[in-house]
């Protein structure tokens, strides 16, 4: 079952249409991207589904209801423009940002102090948020958006602002928290970060959705029957066949060829082994900015 | 209703826990005694460093005068007997005294014709010794003359004369009855209610839209306003804001309480003796009832002005810019203070009444008209129309306030703004 169902939703600001008719169907459990460059809706939808705006026209449905107020309780979200007091302890915040998603203040206060110890930030518990370094405080942020176990999690933009090492232990807790049964909803305009983890996606360009579905099926609905071929003697030129490829491009360890239309990749390493020794075949699919960029390119000709 | 609670209670710790609020409350009280007491404090040091008694010499042609002239701890008078028929040359007896003399003082023998009377000094003569004069010799000169019309006890007759005139206003309530009030204590008392509507709004307004400009500076309020709504936030900030309001006036009222008990028991008896009267002169008016009515005002006042300065300060990216909607704000505070110190002379009058029904004017002026009595269907419709004034800019306020608050790096313009409460 889809644990959130986005139907036809549209939004309009001040004359300018934010989202047009967008309609987004997310599994329980998995982790989704909404893609989009800047400026393509991506966080009016967002807003719209932590409740901060409501859509104009549409609905959304949360476990196949519609959200009611109390469902802030279930949803835990990261901001792309997000900050905290600067004047507040830093143990003070995390509780006060837990109770007001509805948990009580001792399992507020006992789950602090087992994320604080997580992230190695206990000595920083009775500290002003001021006193933080910026990646310190990125986690924090972070421990208040999981804080109250929402079943749904919203990060927007969730890497800005982090150096390698703690992007990468952020990724590793997000893949946790999946693991963990959470539903995880991931916005981004950086297209590659979200290829290794995303499961499924929706592309937003201009308030439409352009690109909908699992991100091995797109890439496999966007290949170009490109293969890279790599030669035990590395020197040696491809042989050209005009009935089964045409080659695009040669390096200096490997050459690209595409295949023609209606060849099968198994015809053409059965020609390929008659006539060179060959170390490696292998296809390269398109990464999801080429599919982005193709898919914008081909909507506005 | 809980996260309002919540909100209202980490609005009203981030400013009461700070530093700055404990400084600030214990400063204001301490400036303001010290106010007071400079004038007090340098007339006293005036009057002491005068230690330096002055030599003043009176050259007395009449003969008789001088000796109404007293010794004062400042001045010292040497009388000398002037010539009756020829007029004292001052410098020459000035050059002849040399030093030792500050002042002449010299009393013509057709002082009673003239009447005036001559001080000569190489200084600036001291304004003290031209009064310590004046009231010397202006009781002896009037006897004088009394005496020269030769009418018996024409000085009594004239004292029976003086007339000092009493106004007693009476006011006849409702079952017609007398009920006299003190016109001058009403007058004071409403502007002192006035006066403290008029500074919590600005200050406690002021505060909550630099609380609101903070939010959004920070970045924070996103994250806040996907756990509440807008309102609930705005509220909790327009609430919280209040109760600190509240305090900080609590402990003002204890340590002024505290310095004026006990400057009044030093003092002794002239204290309590001023007490006493201020509180007879307030008690002639119904205090309970003015009381009443400004804590429903000042409490219509507050929420009316207070969402104003939340609602624009939703549309401020930075808190430089917070003057640009401020201003204007504050402008109408000011209207409305000085139309309540201008209806103090007609309290009755067709401004004061119409000042008194609008809602942006009404809790300040209608604090100087109660003590004076107000009909009782102008001040039901007043504070209607004030509570309704108050409900319709709580919500335009609030749906300023929930699509500021996400807009971030841009200037707004007045026009835009109203764009949003559609």
């Amino acid at each position: 079952m889809n644990f959130i169902e986005i139907k036809d939703v549209v939004k309009q600001y001040d004359g300018h249409l934010a989202l047009d008719r967008v309609s987004m169907d997310v599994p329980e459990g998995i982790i989704y991207g909404l893609l989009g460059p800047n400026g393509a809706g991506k966080t009016s939808l967002i807003r719209i589904i932590n409740m901060i705006t409501k859509p104009d026209s549409g609905e959304v449905l949360l476990g196949g209801k519609p959200l009611q107020p109390s469902d802030v309780a279930q949803i835990g979200y990261l901001p792309e423009e997000r900050g905290l007091y600067k004047k507040m302890k830093v143990g003070d915040h995390i509780v006060y940002l837990a109770r007001l998603k509805g948990v009580d203040k001792a399992t507020a206060v006992q789950r602090m102090n087992q994320w604080l110890e997580r992230f190695d930030l206990t000595e920083w518990r009775d500290k002003k948020v001021e006193a933080l370094s910026k990646g310190m405080q990125q986690k924090v942020q972070f421990i208040a958006t999981v804080i109250h176990e929402p079943r749904l999690l919203i990060f927007d933009e969730p890497f800005s602002g982090f150096d390698p090492v703690n992007a990468e232990q952020l990724k590793q807790e997000i893949l946790r928290l999946k693991d963990q049964g959470s539903t995880i909803l991931f916005s981004t305009h950086n297209m590659e970060s979200v290829e290794a983890i995303c499961e499924r996606i929706t592309l937003i360009n201009s308030a439409r959705v352009v690109l909908e579905g699992s991100v091995a099926a797109i890439k496999q609905e966007h290949k170009k029957h490109l293969y890279e071929i790599e030669q035990v003697d590395r020197a040696a030129t491809l042989p050209t066949n005009d009935t089964l490829y045409s080659i695009e491009q040669t390096t200096r360890n490997s050459t690209l060829i595409r295949l023609n239309d209606g060849v099968a990749s198994r015809d053409v390493i059965s020609w390929l082994n008659e006539h060179v020794q060959l170390a490696g075949f292998h296809e390269l699919l398109p990464s999801m900015n080429e599919i982005f960029i193709e898919t914008v390119k081909a909507l506005k000709s | 209703m809980n996260n309002l609670g919540l909100i209202i209670k980490r609005e009203y710790m981030s400013i009461v826990g700070r530093k700055s609020f404990l400084v600030m409350t214990l400063l204001i009280p301490i400036i303001i005694v010290i106010c007071m007491l400079i004038p007090v404090l340098l007339t006293k040091m005036n009057n002491e460093s005068a230690t330096e008694t002055q030599q003043v010499t009176v050259i007395d042609e009449t003969g008789s005068l001088a000796q109404a002239v007293k010794n004062t701890p400042a001045f010292n008078f040497v009388t000398l007997q002037g010539d009756e028929n020829k007029p004292t040359d001052a410098r020459q007896f000035y050059e002849k005294a040399g030093s030792s003399v500050d002042a002449i003082v010299v009393i013509p023998r057709d002082v009673l014709d003239k009447q005036q009377v001559t001080v000569y000094s190489e200084n600036t003569v001291s304004p003290a010794l031209l009064k310590h004069l004046e009231e010397c010799l202006t009781d002896t000169l009037e006897g004088a003359k009394i005496a020269a019309y030769d009418v018996p006890e024409l000085k009594k007759i004239m004292k029976d004369c003086e007339v000092e005139l009493d106004v007693q206003s009476v006011k006849w309530d409702a079952n017609g009855e007398e009920n006299s009030s003190s016109t001058t204590a009403a007058m004071i008392f409403g502007i002192a209610l006035s006066f403290i509507t008029y500074m919590f709004v600005i200050m406690y307004g002021a505060m909550i839209m630099n609380s609101v400009i903070e939010e959004k500076t920070n970045r924070i309020v996103e994250v806040i306003v996907s756990s509440c709504t807008p309102f609930q936030l705005m509220m909790g900030k327009i609430i919280g804001v209040a109760l600190v309001g509240l305090t900080q006036f609590a402990i003002w009222v204890l340590i002024i309480g505290a310095v004026v008990g006990i400057t009044g028991l030093s003092v002794g008896g002239v204290g309590s003796d001023g007490i006493a009267a201020v509180l007879q002169a307030v008690g002639s008016i119904n205090i309970t009832y003015i009381l009443i009515c400004f804590v429903i005002y000042f409490i219509g006042g507050y929420l009316l002005y207070a969402s104003l300065f939340a609602g624009f300060g939703s549309a401020v990216d930075q808190a430089s810019d917070a003057s640009q909607f401020s201003t204007p704000i504050i402008m109408i505070m000011i209207i409305a203070l000085y139309a309540g110190m201008a209806c103090m002379e007609n309290p009755n009058g067709t401004m004061a009444m119409w000042c008194s029904i609008i809602p942006f004017t009404s809790p300040i002026v209608m604090m100087v008209r109660l003590p004076y009595g107000v009909p009782f269907l102008q001040l039901a419709l007043s504070i209607v129309l004030l509570y309704a004034t108050a409900a319709f800019m709580i919500w335009i306020s609030s749906r300023i306030y929930r699509t500021g608050i996400l807009l971030y790096g841009k200037k707004h313009s007045l026009k835009e703004i109203f764009k949003w409460i559609k």
